[in-house]
């Protein structure tokens, strides 16, 4: 695809229209300034949100954000709302990593008070939090033990002892998705995941400590009790071995049935089947089950970092749940379409819901910077109350490898006041800032765009990595 | 990771093998280990991807690697194997899931190929 392709809406909004191509169902729209739309045509992020505007029952638009980039099938940082009765489900427009989300814990430190205890700090969470390859936790969850995590998500948890009850409430849908059924979660997914609660993994996971940089919108900062100075923790974790397994299982089943319901679709990581169907349905199961899942390992995920930090800090020491996001997910939700209301299955993929006033977390790379935004009345209208999720690659692993030398990276965090507590080298330099698109121009859009409103600027200080 | 082939059999077995050099087993035991796997797709390029997946599944949960497969049948939509490998300790690279990103095995002029991409 070319820019010449796409009609400029606004300085902010771009749009392929339906004609581009003979079996688009919907135009798709690209959110992003000029500049960052030359760098998103580079890559086959566009042709594969084509794609995802031939799917049965899309409504309105196939959506991108400004983060956007080539993923499997769907781009990452797409978002796609097809009709709750007529449309499909797809569980390549979830992703592989189902409930891949952040988290953030406010704490009553500043910068200064934790400086002389940080790289301690920093070594004991990455004690606690199992990180890297295939790491398993310190907890092993099997049979009826497992299923009633899958069934009750952070609130399992809470319930064994990890966290209290109100916490649950500063979870997108207080930390458990209803309708899972942990039977269609598959044996081999079990057991992928039976120890991994409590672990970050390896890739772009990781659990970070931050300093509130600057402050954007003085009220909302206050609603969400931060302020300049102080310390915060971000986790960006999901489902691990287990929703990997349940992604992989169910994309062979509906690569299946597709014949069945003569769904033809322009590719095979989009293959779906129509909601209403036993396999649809029994996707929607297992992903709940699995997303619940990651919400219960970003809360075993809190307890380990609260131990840490109690045990460098004191044991009065509150860390606090500002929020936890999910932006790798399929939600059933209302939205107004042609003047009333309609009942759709809102696929985020690389996307963040971002409903009226709720907070939203956008991790940045190691190195730059994270922020918390607010989401608006003006993303229900434009976007299925939906914003970006984070930078968005710009190089491969494989790319940032051959180009980034670990020591020199090192050195360089080192200078910008950041501690690496990396279970590689390897991993460190995957995630370099320099294989990331810039961060402050990505939330930037979505700012102008109207989408979502800035509140505040993290930065990290100690970073913890598989 | 591009793999080509003379047969479709040898296309499985060297995609196999490139899949057990890319997870980077850690500390291989000399105990050997050997799996029976059946699995069946709509077509070639399916019946591939679903293979690796299963293949890299058993890896995740039992810690073993299984660099090489005798094939007791491999058709277009059916593979029945008997894998042979050895333990590890684990994993240098976590490759999550084999996808069907950009596959599609395609007999050419007596070479079977295709293209396959790892989610890691």
């Amino acid at each position: 695809m070319e820019k010449r392709d796409l009609i400029k809406i606004h300085d902010w909004m771009w749009e392929i229209p339906r004609k581009y191509r003979w079996d688009m169902n919907v135009p798709a729209r690209v959110y992003t300034s000029e500049a960052m739309l030359d760098s998103i045509v580079r890559d086959r992020s566009l042709d594969q949100l084509v794609n995802v505007a031939t799917l049965p029952g899309i409504r309105k638009y196939a959506i991108a954000m400004p983060d956007v980039h080539e993923g499997y099938g769907f781009p990452i940082g797409g978002v796609a709302a097809v009709d709750a009765e007529e449309g499909v489900i797809s569980p390549g427009g979830i992703g592989y990593d189902i409930n891949c989300g952040v988290r953030l814990l406010r704490s009553r430190k500043t910068l200064e008070e934790i400086k002389p205890f940080l790289p301690k700090l920093a070594h004991s969470i990455a004690r606690e939090i199992p990180s890297g390859v295939g790491r398993g936790g310190k907890s092993v969850f099997k049979g009826a033990d497992l299923d009633r995590v899958l069934q009750g998500g952070a609130g399992r948890i809470v319930e064994l002892g990890h966290g209290t009850a109100d916490g649950l409430k500063a979870i997108e849908s207080n930390g458990r998705i209803d309708r899972a059924e942990p039977k269609l979660v598959s044996d081999h997914a079990k057991e992928r995941g039976h120890d991994q609660l409590g672990t970050i993994g390896s890739g772009n996971h990781f659990v970070e400590v931050e300093v509130v940089d600057t402050i954007l919108d003085d009220a909302e900062a206050r609603r969400f009790e931060i302020e300049a100075g102080q310390i915060v923790v971000l986790i960006h974790t999901g489902s691990r071995g287990l929703g990997h397994q349940v992604a992989t299982d169910f994309i062979r089943v509906m690569t299946g049935c597709m014949p069945r319901y003569k769904i033809t679709i322009p590719d095979r990581e989009l293959a779906c089947a129509p909601v209403s169907s036993p396999e649809g349905q029994q996707y929607l199961q297992a992903m709940a089950a699995a997303a619940n899942f990651a919400f219960a390992n970003r809360q075993m995920i809190t307890d380990g970092i609260r131990r840490a930090w109690r045990w460098e800090l004191g044991k009065d020491e509150p860390l606090e749940i500002v929020y936890d996001v999910a932006h790798n997910i399929a939600k059933i939700e209302e939205h107004q379409l042609d003047g009333a209301k309609a009942k759709v299955i809102v696929h985020r993929k690389g996307a963040t819901r971002a409903f009226p006033g709720q907070p939203v977390l956008i991790p940045g790379s190691m190195g730059t910077a994270s922020y918390l935004l607010v989401g608006l009345e003006s993303a229900m209208r434009e976007t299925f109350g939906s914003t970006c999720h984070g930078a968005g690659r710009v190089m491969s692993r494989m790319q940032a490898k051959r180009e980034i030398s670990g020591p020199e990276l090192r050195q360089r965090l080192s200078k910008m006041g950041v501690i690496a507590e990396a279970a590689s080298t390897k991993g460190l330099v995957e995630e370099a800032p320099e294989a990331y698109k810039d961060i402050d121009a990505v939330v930037d859009v979505v700012q102008r765009a109207g989408i979502a409103k800035k509140v505040a600027r993290l930065r990290p200080v100690a970073v913890v990595k598989g | 990771m591009r793999v080509s082939a003379a047969t479709l059999e040898g296309l499985f077995a060297d995609a196999l093998r490139g899949l057990m050099e890319l997870v980077k087993p850690e500390y291989i035991r000399a105990q050997t280990v050997r799996v029976q796997i059946h699995v069946a797709a709509p077509d070639s390029t399916a019946l591939l991807i679903d293979f690796l997946n299963e293949v890299l599944t058993r890896c995740h949960i039992r810690r073993e690697i299984y660099p090489r497969a005798a094939f007791r049948s491999l058709t277009s939509t059916s593979v029945d194997a008997e894998l042979e490998g050895h333990p590890v300790a684990g994993f240098g690279e976590d490759v999550k899931a084999v996808t069907y990103h950009e596959a599609d095995v395609r007999e050419h002029e007596g070479r079977w190929s295709t293209m396959l991409v790892f989610d890691i």
